[in-house]
This record gives C-alpha cells, sequence and structure tokens, in this order.
C-alpha cells in the first residue's frame, strides 16, 4: 500500500495513433476557420466577425417578419448578395489577414513545413477555411430566409426554391472567388494593417471604376459597353454568372453580357488568385 | 546505431557554398553543432529536414534519406527554429496543441502532451494567456515545447539559448540536458558559443564557412585541454617563473594563469610553489572554455 502522491510522473513517451498529412491539413482548415470568427482568440478578435455576422442576418429577419406581417415577399434570394455586398467585402477585408498574415508576418510558416503538411496542403487549407468563412456569412441568412418561408406558408406565393438554390450558388461562387483574392492580396503584405487596407482598397477601386464606367457608357449610349463595365465590380460578375445559368432578375438594375463570358472571367480569376497564391508560398517557404 | 549521417552534403547558393562536404556521423544522446553565424548550421537543419535539396551528397536521418523521405522525417522528427515563431494572439496551449495535431496526433492525445511538454519545459498558469505577452524565456520553452509535442526521436534545436539571460541560459541548458537522458530524444543543438555546449553535450562537431573542422566526443576536447585556472592575490609572477621552472606549461590569461594539467603532479606543483612563494591562493579552477580553446587552435592552425 503506498499513500504517497507521486505528483512528478516523469516524461511519457507517446504510442498512440500518428495520423497522414489529410488529418493534418484538416486541423489547419479548422484552426483557419475558427481563426477567423475569432475563436479560441482574444474577445477583441470576436467583435468584428460576429458583428458582421449580424448585420449579414439583419435583412433575413426583416423579410421573414415582413412574410409573417404582410404575407408578401420583401427580398429575392439571388439579391442578397449584391445588396449587401459591403459586409462580405469588409469581412473578407478585416479577415483574410487574420487567415494568412500571422504566419507570414511572426515567421510561424517554419513550425508547419517541419511537419508532415507541405506548402500546397497549408495553402488549400487556408483556401478551404476562407472560402467556407465566407460562404457561411452569405449563405446562412439565405437559409435562415428559407427556413423561415418555409414556415410561414404564404398561401399566395409559390415556395421560391430555385431562387434559393440560385442564390446559394452565387454565394459558392462569390465565396471561392473572393477568398482566392483576399488572401492573395493579404498574402502580399504580411502587416494585418495593410492588408486590411489594401483589400478594400481594391473593392472600393472596383465600386467606384465600374460604376463610373457605367454612368459614362450609358449617357452616351453604348450599351454593349455598359454590360461589360458592370462586371468590373466582382459581385455584379458573379451576378452575370447566376443570370446566364439560372435566369432571373438582374441584381444590378441593368444588363449583363449574353452566354458563357462572365463564368469564362470568374474560372480565369479563380485559376489566377490560386496560381499566384501558390506561387507567393513557394517563395515564403524558401526562406 | 546511427541517429545522423552525412556524405559529402554540399549546398551552394547563388555566389556562396553554405555547405562544402560535409561527412559526419553522429550517434544517439545530445550532439553539438557549433559555428560562427553564418556558418551554415541552420542551411544544416533545413536540409536535414528535408526541406531543401542538396546540391550534392546524401544524408540520412535516422536511416530516412533526406532527398526521398523528407515527409517520413519531418514526422519523428522535431524543430525549434532559431528566429521568433510564434503568433501573439494564441495561448501557448492553444498553438501547442494545435501543432501537435499538425504532427498527426489526434485532439485530444494532442491536448495531453501539450499539458505534458509544457509542464515538462516550465510553463503553467501562464499558458493559457495568449503569447503576446510573454518574456523572451517563455517564448523560447513555448518553441522547445511545439518541437516536443508529438514525442520525437530527434530533435533539432536551433540556436536555443539565443537572447537568454544567464539565468535561463542554464535552464534551457539543463532542459536540453534532460531531453537528451531522461526523455531518451536525440537532440541536435546548435550555438555559436562553445563554453555553453560542454556542458550538455555528448559530442560536439564544430563547422566554419560550411566545412568541418572538428567532430568528436565531448571527452575528447577535454582530456586534449585539461587546463587550469589559477589565480593568485599577488605575485603573479612569481608564481609563473616558479612553475615554468617546475616544468609545468603555463600561460598568463589576464590576472590569471593557466597551467596545463600533465598529471596528478600538477596539482602539487601549484599547491607547492604557492606554500613557498607564501601567496595567497585565490582560485584554482578546472578551465571553463576549453573547447572554445581548442576551437581557437584550430581555425587559427587551418
Amino acid at each position: 500500500m503506498s499513500e504517497g502522491v507521486i505528483h512528478d510522473i516523469g516524461y511519457r513517451h507517446y504510442d498512440g495513433a500518428r495520423l497522414g498529412s489529410a488529418y493534418g491539413t484538416r486541423a489547419l482548415f479548422v484552426f483557419t476557420l475558427r481563426g477567423i470568427f475569432g475563436l479560441g482568440r482574444p474577445a477583441r478578435s470576436k467583435v468584428m466577425p460576429f458583428f458582421l455576422v449580424t448585420v449579414m442576418l439583419l435583412p433575413a429577419v426583416v423579410s421573414i417578419v415582413v412574410m409573417t406581417l404582410m404575407n408578401e415577399t420583401a427580398m429575392t434570394y439571388t439579391s442578397m448578395p449584391t445588396i449587401m455586398q459591403a459586409v462580405p467585402a469588409i469581412f473578407l477585408a478585416s479577415q483574410a489577414p487574420t487567415a494568412v498574415a500571422p504566419d507570414l508576418r511572426y515567421k510561424v510558416l517554419p513550425l508547419y513545413l517541419s511537419r508532415p503538411v507541405g506548402v500546397t496542403q497549408y495553402v488549400l487549407a487556408k483556401y478551404a477555411a476562407m472560402v467556407l468563412a465566407l460562404f457561411l456569412l452569405m449563405a446562412v441568412p439565405l437559409v435562415l430566409m428559407f427556413v423561415g418561408e418555409l414556415l410561414v406558408d404564404m398561401p399566395d406565393e409559390p415556395l421560391r426554391t430555385q431562387q434559393f438554390a440560385a442564390g446559394l450558388f452565387t454565394s459558392l461562387v462569390l465565396a471561392v472567388l473572393l477568398a482566392g483574392v483576399g488572401l492573395l492580396l493579404a498574402s502580399l503584405t504580411p502587416r494585418r494593417g495593410l492588408g486590411v487596407a489594401s483589400v478594400i482598397a481594391v473593392y472600393m477601386l472596383c465600386l467606384a471604376i465600374s460604376g463610373a464606367l457605367v454612368g459614362t457608357f450609358e449617357s452616351v449610349g453604348r450599351t454593349t459597353a455598359t454590360e461589360w463595365a458592370w462586371l468590373i465590380n466582382p459581385f455584379f460578375l458573379v451576378d452575370a454568372v447566376r443570370v446566364w445559368l439560372f435566369g432571373g432578375e438582374v441584381a444590378s438594375g441593368g444588363t449583363y453580357p449574353p452566354g458563357p463570358g462572365p463564368a469564362l472571367i470568374v474560372i480565369a480569376l479563380i485559376a489566377f488568385t490560386l496560381g499566384a497564391l501558390f506561387l507567393r508560398y513557394r517563395k515564403a517557404a524558401a526562406r | 546505431m546511427h541517429i545522423l549521417v552525412t556524405e559529402g552534403l554540399t549546398k551552394r547558393f547563388p555566389g556562396v557554398t553554405a555547405l562544402d562536404q560535409l561527412t559526419v556521423t553522429t550517434g544517439p544522446g545530445v550532439t553539438g553543432l557549433v559555428g560562427a553565424n553564418g556558418a551554415g548550421k541552420s542551411t544544416l537543419i533545413k536540409m536535414l529536414l528535408g526541406l531543401l535539396p542538396p546540391s550534392s551528397g546524401r544524408a540520412q536521418v535516422l536511416g530516412l534519406d533526406i532527398a526521398t523521405q523528407g515527409a517520413q522525417i519531418r514526422r519523428v522528427v522535431g524543430y525549434m527554429p532559431e528566429h521568433d515563431c510564434l503568433p501573439p494572439d494564441v495561448s501557448a496551449t492553444e498553438l501547442v496543441v494545435h501543432l501537435g495535431q499538425m504532427s498527426g496526433l489526434p485532439r485530444t492525445a494532442s491536448r495531453e502532451r501539450a499539458a505534458d511538454v509544457l509542464r515538462h519545459v516550465g510553463l503553467y498558469e501562464e499558458r493559457y494567456r495568449p503569447i503576446g505577452g510573454y518574456s523572451t524565456g517563455m517564448k523560447q520553452r513555448v518553441k522547445l515545447a511545439q518541437a516536443l509535442v508529438h514525442d520525437p526521436q530527434l530533435v533539432f534545436l536551433d540556436e536555443p539559448t539565443n537572447g537568454l539571460d544567464p539565468q535561463g541560459r542554464d535552464e534551457m541548458l539543463a532542459l536540453i540536458r534532460r531531453i537528451g537522458s531522461e526523455f531518451g530524444i536525440s537532440v541536435l543543438v546548435t550555438s555559436h558559443l562553445l563554453g555553453e555546449l560542454e556542458r550538455v553535450c555528448d559530442h560536439v562537431i564544430v563547422i566554419d564557412s560550411g566545412r568541418l573542422l572538428r567532430s568528436s566526443a565531448i571527452g575528447d576536447f577535454t582530456q586534449a585541454t585539461s587546463v587550469l585556472t589559477v589565480e593568485v592575490e599577488e605575485g603573479t609572477d612569481a608564481l609563473l617563473a616558479k612553475l615554468t621552472e617546475a616544468g609545468q606549461t603555463v600561460t598568463p590569461q589576464g590576472r590569471a594563469l593557466l597551467v596545463k594539467v600533465d598529471g596528478p603532479g600538477t596539482y602539487d606543483a601549484i599547491r607547492d610553489a604557492a606554500v613557498e612563494l607564501e601567496l595567497c591562493l585565490t582560485r584554482l579552477e578546472q578551465g571553463r572554455q576549453r573547447i572554445e580553446d581548442v576551437f581557437r587552435e584550430e581555425v587559427a592552425g587551418v
């Protein structure tokens, strides 16, 4: 019988499971996703993401209230991402640097690369986390609105299932496109503040140029040029892809170039940003 | 069993040869890798991790080839970088658990291991606070903990005592000694200070400008250069003359005399000389910087 307590049990070896790099990639994905929403970080890191999530949910709540009280639809699923476009843009600007900048600025990357994960898996995990975060931000309000519509069950209005699907599609394509642009810009400027500023600047620039060109071309009556000028804004670019595939009203209020043009631009942009992101990290890893 | 084998390992960057025909072999235990800044220590570690392909030559870590089995090496090896590498807004626990998972440990196992290693490196309540508020000593401990979290067979510690105060340095060195003996994890530790490595290493490799100067067991270093530091209050010159007369090899160094130990007779000679000259002997000490002296001699000889 021993009554003593052994406090220092000494070093214990680990002989349990050692999982592969796919598991490590997933762990990094979850860690990054949590970081984007400030989970497991100090309270001040949670303020911005959760404020923006709340703002995104407001129109959905208003829409449900309108459906309940007035028995009519207040907002289309497809117009939601474009009407609220400033919110995903700010979310991207404030949170994309959170996902990639500290690892570069504080040189955390070598801690990852000295483990089984490689540069490719690292970039994919970061990218996937940013895509999912943006998708959740834009899609959750749509889902909430759709659940509301199911529950309210308006007698005069048919269920807008196809439009809901089109809205989810827009959110997904936007998430994939914006995540790449945001991470690329943020990874080029490892200081978080500069990252935030550069992402927001690029968005504002697109918004302003697109608006100015649309106005100019419209006033001189050049319809085709006006149609293409809309697409400089990434939100309308993706909206144009949605219109081409699903039909429905044009969220910008104008018209888009017909055919697969916008879709090809989106694919090219995604390929470019991903490629540039890989090159950026290949270079960062070699240091 | 060999922990580390390199054969003619060479790394050339444009304009500079970081590592030149390095051929060394080390066994289990603590191995010191010594060299001035820029001698190629960090380059060697990156190559041994399989992150930097060699220009020529081969190397094996734990029997795994660095050119083809890098991923397997990184699974069973830990790495503590020389530079700062910790994100400030995460707690030590959160970071070490996460990096344990990155090494392939399931989440619950990683939590347990992280708690264990953080305790072993001497981080307690503060491990729940964001790393940004840590002192340099605490940060070095976190860096060490993340290298140990997956219970590696070998750890590469790149300048672990960098930036530490003398007490922190002593604690870090004691910890490294424990990792090598008690934990049973082989260690390759780099430093540009030779003196501190002799206290913890079984084997020392000295490189300079990417070339091997010397690789041998710690005993070989000290045997060859066992030196006594002798200090008296006054009459250093008289003592020097007396000892030289008695056939001892003596070199003055500042206020002290360095006496080469030929055998037990050396101690007697010093004692007798001090008594005869009626000197006040204030210091009689085994030379502290033995390896450095060897190093100095060898660098001078190259």
